[in-house]
């Protein structure tokens, strides 16, 4: 049996909130296996997020391992976090997160810079991403003249610009409408259809129609489907 | 992130903020105006300084007097301290003798040492119907070329009867009995003439004894615009007799001493080394060049004092651009984060947020540089009339400049403007690189 893909043991994020001490994360263990399609649930503050960011690299454990096909994430310093993060992954935010002064094609083009790509490819390979995602019409667009469903196909075109094993998406379809959410759910669906590794946090029932694995989490510990759902039950009973 | 690619990006987020941008850039305008324009003013009085100043001889020479008791202070206290003999300099002064010459030709770097006299008594020179009471020292060398003056006429060298004279001595020439109304003569074409030279002394009745001298005109030295202009030279030794006649005493030069040496040094950086050498041996030495030194150091600190003047407005300015970066970067914070996201390094957040604080401190160079410039042109043509005008009234030559902007003071100011703009933005950059990526993220 090779390696997981992912590979988190024992994980924990505590932080200091008005003199108390928040476990947002509170010793998670999961392993992720290439090609699958994870959907991350739970209620607001149960550390879905949290999970999200470090393992986007993008914030520090307490303590635990992350390890992303063998390379220890929580060893890393900022300098190499940002190399892995520009080499690895793609993010896709609730916000969307575009430079609103940029067109939708410099968005899509704007982390090769980091990367150092000649401007000639930069540009063709983000006009064929925006093909990709329906927009490629839409190209000398500014983000305030994009819908929102728009808007967040420019951002996971944006995610996949560096060709990354992993897409990392936080509540994608946090601010979209119906309509335009799912739109976006099918474009994660295709990139995961496509071979790539998907990790979705959502508290969106609706996206777990197309997850391969689903992890529930509860005030920072992951919990089984029927944990999870008792627990979902109760809150309405006290409501 | 290519270099290239930083350049662009950091034109376009500028290009974005136009307004502010700009107004942040003003301050460093004003800043970099000021300098430019107070510095080119500084350099434009000592351009003028120097050049009325210039012909104020040859840098050469150090020319050592007698350090007589009471005359120049410090003088007497250096000849006193360093004469060791442990006699007051007041009462014992020590003497331009020969063994002293032969002293100062010891001194290694000496090329030369010359001593002159003064003409002791009135000299009236007498040409045709003109005339003139000129200057008259005696040299004590064969060729006045020693002195470094070269001949624009003739010859430089000197015989018993054969005179040298400066430029502008012709000019001194009048008509004695020029009626009024009548057109001044011009000046006497004295080259190669023969003059003659009326010297006076009174006898103990008051009666006036005249002796005349003929001379020959043998050459006309070059302008230097200093004291041999104006001068007639004679040899030494002719002096030394027309003085002895005309003051009924003899003189001795290895008792007495000579009134003036002339000490020539081959290498300009050793005159004042060498003059403080002699300054120490008890006589007081002069050179232009310790005055020439003192005023170029007064026009240093003027620089420097101008300068900082303008490099207070410019700190002014560059608290402005750390105040417009600071808020700009907290306005951004999530566009830092996103960044960060993407794979931008600590490296590249800062390189990308100085870039914006040099681009302010470029931008207002730029703008400074070019104001500064036209303000200095202006204010020269202003100058120059007001400066002719008076220098027309009061007499003399005016100035050929005012205000003088070397190339290196707007490069200079232009890197210097950029540089202030990237450390200003230095603290508010680096906050930017370091900040946690997840908290940009989610700042609100």
């Amino acid at each position: 049996m090779g390696k997981p893909f992912i590979r988190i043991v024992g994980l924990k994020k505590h932080f200091e909130m008005g003199g108390q001490t928040v476990r947002a994360l509170d010793g998670v263990d999961v392993e992720i296996e290439a090609g699958t399609f994870t959907v991350v649930m739970g209620p607001s503050g149960s550390g879905k997020s949290t999970l999200l960011y470090l393992l986007g690299g993008l914030d520090r454990p307490t303590s635990g391992e992350i390890a992303i096909e063998g390379e220890r994430l929580d060893q890393m310093d900022e300098n190499a976090l940002a190399l892995f993060r520009r080499r690895a992954m793609g993010f896709v935010f609730q916000s969307f997160n575009l430079v609103t002064s940029m067109t939708a094609l410099e968005n899509v083009a704007f982390p090769m810079q980091f990367a150092g790509v000649a401007a000639a490819s930069r540009r063709e390979r983000a006009l064929g991403l925006l093909n990709q995602v329906g927009l490629a019409n839409r190209a000398d667009h500014r983000p305030s003249e994009l819908s929102g469903g728009q808007q967040q196909r420019v951002a996971i075109a944006r995610a996949l610009v560096n060709n990354p094993k992993l897409v990392l998406a936080d509540e994608p379809t946090g601010n979209l409408d119906t309509t335009s959410g799912s739109a976006i759910m099918h474009v994660l669906s295709d990139l995961h259809k496509a071979g790539r590794t998907v990790l979705v946090v959502t508290h969106d029932p609706r996206m777990t129609r197309f997850a391969t694995h689903k992890i529930h989490l509860l005030d920072g510990h992951i919990v089984t489907e029927a944990e999870y759902e008792a627990a979902a039950l109760e809150a309405m009973q006290v409501e | 992130m290519k270099f290239l690619d930083l350049v662009r990006l950091v034109a376009g987020n500028l290009s974005r903020r136009k307004a502010r941008v700009a107004l942040t850039a003003i301050g460093v305008v004003i800043g970099t105006a000021a300098v430019v324009i107070l510095v080119s003013l500084a350099i434009g009085l000592q351009q003028s300084a120097n050049e009325q100043l210039y012909g104020i001889g040859d840098l050469t020479q150090i020319q050592v007097s007698p350090s007589y008791g009471g005359e120049g202070g410090p003088v007497v206290s250096v000849g006193g301290g360093g004469g060791g003999g442990g006699f007051p300099a007041s009462d014992e002064v020590k003497l331009l003798t020969n063994s002293v010459l032969e002293e100062f030709r010891a001194i290694p770097g000496v090329e030369s040492v010359i001593p002159r006299e003064y003409l002791m008594s009135g000299a009236l020179m007498k040409f045709q119907k003109m005339e003139s009471y000129v200057n008259i020292i005696g040299i004590g060398t064969d060729d006045i070329a020693d002195l470094g003056d070269s001949a624009e006429q003739g010859t430089t060298e000197l015989g018993r009867g054969r005179i040298v004279i400066g430029v502008t001595v012709p000019q001194s020439f009048y008509d004695p009995y020029l009626r009024p109304g009548q057109e001044p003569s011009p000046p006497p074409e004295l080259f190669d003439q023969q003059v003659q030279m009326v010297v006076i002394k009174y006898d103990s009745n008051g009666n006036e004894i005249r002796k005349n001298v003929a001379l020959r005109v043998t050459g006309v030295l070059a302008e230097t615009r200093g004291e041999s202009d104006w001068t007639v030279y004679m040899p030494l030794e002719q002096v030394k007799q027309l003085n002895e006649w005309s003051q009924n005493r003899r003189f001795n030069y290895n008792k007495d001493g000579y009134g003036m040496v002339i000490v020539k040094v081959g290498d300009v950086d050793k005159v004042i080394e060498i003059a403080d050498q002699i300054t120490a041996m008890g006589f007081q030495a002069f050179t232009p060049q310790s005055f020439l030194e003192g005023i170029n150091n007064f026009f240093i600190v003027l620089q420097i004092i101008f300068g900082g003047v303008g490099a207070i407005a410019l700190l002014v300015a560059a608290i402005g651009i750390a105040n417009t970066m600071a808020m700009s970067i907290l306005e951004r914070t999530k566009e830092i984060g996103l960044m960060k996201a993407v794979g931008a390094t600590n490296r590249d957040v800062l390189a990308i947020f100085l870039g914006e604080a040099a681009g302010i401190g470029f931008l207002g160079g730029l703008g400074g540089v070019i104001i500064g410039w036209l303000a200095s042109q202006g204010i020269n043509v202003l100058a120059m009339v007001y400066l002719a005008n008076q220098a027309s009234e009061q007499g003399g030559a005016p100035p050929s400049i005012a205000v003088s902007t070397p190339l290196w003071l707007p490069i200079f100011a232009l890197v210097f403007s950029t540089l202030v703009g990237m450390f200003s933005g230095l603290y508010p950059a680096l906050r930017a690189a370091t900040m946690i990526p997840v908290l940009a993220l989610k700042y609100e």
